[in-house]
C-alpha cells in the first residue's frame, strides 16, 4: 500500500457510505413530493431503488445513478478506486453495463495538496478503465470537507431490468462480498486494524461488482439489489417491503472480515449502523442465539459492498460455483425467501 | 475512585479510543463518560462490557453519561481465585492447539487422539479456562469436524474458545467455523499473559 503523508480519514467526520443521511431523515424529506410523470420512466424516486431507468426504445434503457462520499481510506489513490467501484455498482445491480461518467469533487484546496486531488482522479479513472466507462466530465467546488464520487450513466435492456421487488418464494439469498467494512474502516480510524485486513478490505471495496453482475445474468435472478450504506438488513428490509414475502437468514453463514464480530464488541461501530438499526431494526427479528456482535454486523453500513441476488433455489448452487469460478471467492448462500413471517427478516 | 471523561462533541470511534487509553494509563475501578450522542453512547458501553465492567447509562438532557463499574469485584474474585490457586484449585489453564493432529508419526493415529484429546479436556473442570486454535488447529472448529460437537459443549459449559482469523482466513475456513470468537493474535497474547498456565499442543 502506498503512504500517503496526511492521513485522509482523520480529515473529515464521517467515513464512506456510512457518512449517508439518516434513511429517517430523507424519507421525511422527500416524502409527499409532487414527482414529474412519464410513461417511458420505468424505475423511479418512488421506488426506492438503487438506480433510475428511463426507457430510450423498446431495446435500450438509460440506467442513471450517481455516489460521492468523503474517504474511508487514507490512501488517495484507493479512495479514488473505491469511490469508483461504488457508483459504478448500482448499474451492475440493476442488471445494467455502464458506459460513461462524470467525477463529483469537493476539495479543501486551502489544506490539501492538488497532488492527492489528481491521486483521487487517477484511481477513479483506473477502475473506470477496468470497467469499459469513460469518463466525460466532472465537476469540483472548494468545500471545508474531502468527497469524491462520480455520476454513472449506462445501459440496460427493458425486460432485463433487475430491482429489488419480484421475490419469489424459495429462492435462495447470495452475497457476493464480505461485511463488516464498516466497522473495519473504524477500526483503521482507531489505528487499530492491521496492514493485512486494511490491505483486505481496501482490496474488496475496490472491487467492481461486473463479474458478479455479468455472471447472474445467466442464471433465474428474481431481484438483485447492492448492499452500501443502509447495511445489510436496511437493503434487505427494501426487499422485503410490499413484497408479500420475508426472509429468512442464517446469521452462521454470513460472509465477514476476520476481526469484524471482535471489533464490533469492542464497539468500534460506526454511527451509521445505529441510524440503520433504529430506521430498518422493526423489520429484522433476531433469534436468541444470535450474538450482539453478529447483529451489529447486520447493520454495519457497507461501502462498495456487494451484490445481494436471489435465485431460483435449484440453481443457486451453480450460480455460486460459477462466481466462484470467476474469482468472486466470498460470494455464499446466507438465507431464503419464505413465506411466513410477511414482511420480516427473521435472522437466526 | 471513577475516572470522569469528557468525550462531547466526539464522534466514534474517538470516545472508544479515549477510553481505552484511559484504562490502559491508570486502570481505574470504575469510570463514567460523558457523550453526546447515540452511537458513542452504544460504543462505550459495548466497550466497557467488553473490559469487564458493569455498565449503566444516564440520560442528563441531551447528553449520556455513561458509567462502569463493578470492576473492584472482578479484582476480589480475582483474588480470591489466586488464593485459590495457592490451595491447589481454580487455576486458570489456557490450551492452544496449533494442529488437528496430536503428535507425530501417523496422520491416522494423530487425528484420532486429537479427538480423544479434545474430549477428555473437560476432566480439567471449572480450571480450564479458554482454549486457542491457531493454524491447523483452526480446522477442528469448523463444520463438519468430529471434534466440533465436542468444543461445543465445552462452550457451552463456560470454557472460553478463541479461533485464529487470520489462519481460518487462510485456509478459506471463515464461513464453516461453528464455535467460539474470531479472535487476533494481541487476543492470544494477553490470554498467555493473563493465564495461569499455558498448555502448548
Amino acid at each position: 500500500m502506498i503512504e500517503s503523508p496526511i492521513r485522509l480519514t482523520q480529515t473529515v467526520k464521517g467515513a464512506g457510505c456510512a457518512a449517508k443521511l439518516p434513511p429517517g431523515d430523507l424519507d421525511r424529506a422527500l416524502c409527499g413530493l409532487d414527482l414529474p410523470v412519464d410513461d417511458n420512466l420505468l424505475v423511479g424516486l418512488e421506488r426506492a431503488d438503487d438506480a433510475g431507468v428511463y426507457r430510450v426504445s423498446d431495446e435500450i434503457a438509460l440506467v442513471q445513478t450517481l455516489d460521492f462520499f468523503p474517504p474511508m481510506v487514507d490512501d488517495p489513490y484507493q479512495f479514488g478506486r473505491i469511490a469508483a467501484a461504488n457508483a459504478l455498482s448500482d448499474v451492475y445491480a440493476m442488471g445494467g453495463t455502464p458506459k460513461t461518467a462524470m467525477n463529483i469533487v469537493a476539495f479543501p484546496a486551502k489544506t490539501l495538496d492538488l497532488a492527492i486531488l489528481r491521486q483521487i482522479i487517477e484511481g477513479g479513472l483506473s477502475v473506470l478503465r477496468e470497467a469499459g466507462v469513460v469518463l466525460v466530465g466532472g465537476h469540483t467546488i472548494d468545500d471545508p470537507e474531502l468527497k469524491y464520487g462520480l455520476s454513472v450513466t449506462g445501459y440496460v435492456h427493458p425486460a432485463k431490468i433487475l430491482t429489488k421487488k419480484r421475490l419469489r418464494i424459495g429462492d435462495r439469498l447470495i452475497l457476493t462480498k464480505p461485511l463488516g467494512s464498516g466497522i473495519v474502516c473504524t477500526a483503521i480510524k482507531a489505528g487499530l486494524a492491521t496492514d493485512d485486513v486494511t490491505e483486505l478490505v481496501i482490496a474488496n471495496m475496490a472491487t467492481l461488482n461486473r463479474v458478479a453482475a455479468e455472471t447472474m445474468a445467466d442464471f433465474p435472478v428474481s431481484a438483485c439489489t447492492d448492499i452500501t450504506g443502509f447495511g445489510l438488513m436496511g437493503h434487505l428490509a427494501e426487499m422485503v417491503v410490499d413484497s408479500g414475502c420475508g426472509l429468512r437468514i442464517d446469521s452462521a453463514t454470513l460472509p465477514h472480515y476476520p476481526e469484524a464480530l471482535e471489533w464490533a464488541a469492542m464497539g468500534l461501530i460506526p454511527a451509521g449502523a445505529y441510524n440503520n438499526k433504529k430506521f430498518r431494526g422493526k423489520f429484522v427479528t433476531f433469534a436468541e442465539s444470535v450474538g450482539q456482535p453478529r447483529r451489529d454486523l447486520c447493520f454495519d453500513p457497507q461501502t462498495s459492498g456487494g451484490l445481494l441476488i436471489t435465485v431460483a433455489a435449484g440453481e443457486a448452487d451453480s450460480l455460486l460455483l460459477a462466481l466462484k469460478a470467476g474469482g468472486v471467492a466470498a460470494a455464499t448462500i446466507i438465507g431464503e425467501v419464505v413465506a411466513e413471517p410477511r414482511e420480516i427478516i427473521l435472522v437466526e | 475512585m471513577t475516572v470522569e471523561l469528557n468525550c462531547r462533541g466526539q464522534a466514534c470511534p474517538a470516545p472508544v479510543m479515549q477510553v481505552r487509553d484511559i484504562l490502559a494509563a491508570e486502570n481505574p475501578a470504575a469510570i463514567a463518560v460523558l457523550v453526546d450522542n447515540e452511537a458513542a453512547r452504544e460504543n462505550v458501553s459495548r466497550f466497557l462490557t467488553h473490559q469487564g465492567f458493569q455498565v449503566t447509562v444516564e440520560a442528563m438532557g441531551n447528553d449520556f453519561k455513561v458509567t462502569g463499574g463493578g470492576r473492584d469485584a472482578a479484582c476480589e474474585v480475582m483474588n480470591e481465585t489466586e488464593l485459590a490457586g495457592l490451595a491447589g484449585g481454580g487455576k486458570k489453564i489456557l490450551v492452544v492447539i496449533g494442529t488437528d493432529r496430536l503428535g507425530h508419526g501417523d496422520d491416522g493415529l494423530g487425528a484420532g487422539l486429537m479427538l480423544n484429546f479434545v474430549k477428555t479436556l473437560k476432566e480439567m473442570g471449572p480450571d480450564l479456562w479458554r482454549l486457542v486454535m491457531v493454524n491447523n488447529g483452526v480446522k477442528l472448529a469448523v463444520a463438519g469436524a468430529e471434534s466440533l460437537p465436542v468444543l461445543q459443549d465445552l462452550a457451552a459449559v463456560g470454557v472460553s474458545i478463541l479461533v485464529c482469523g487470520t489462519c481460518l482466513n487462510h485456509f478459506d475456513l471463515l464461513d464453516k467455523k461453528r464455535v467460539g470468537e474470531t479472535t487476533n493474535m494481541l487476543d492470544i497474547v494477553t490470554s498467555m499473559q493473563v493465564a495461569d498456565s499455558v498448555i502448548n499442543i
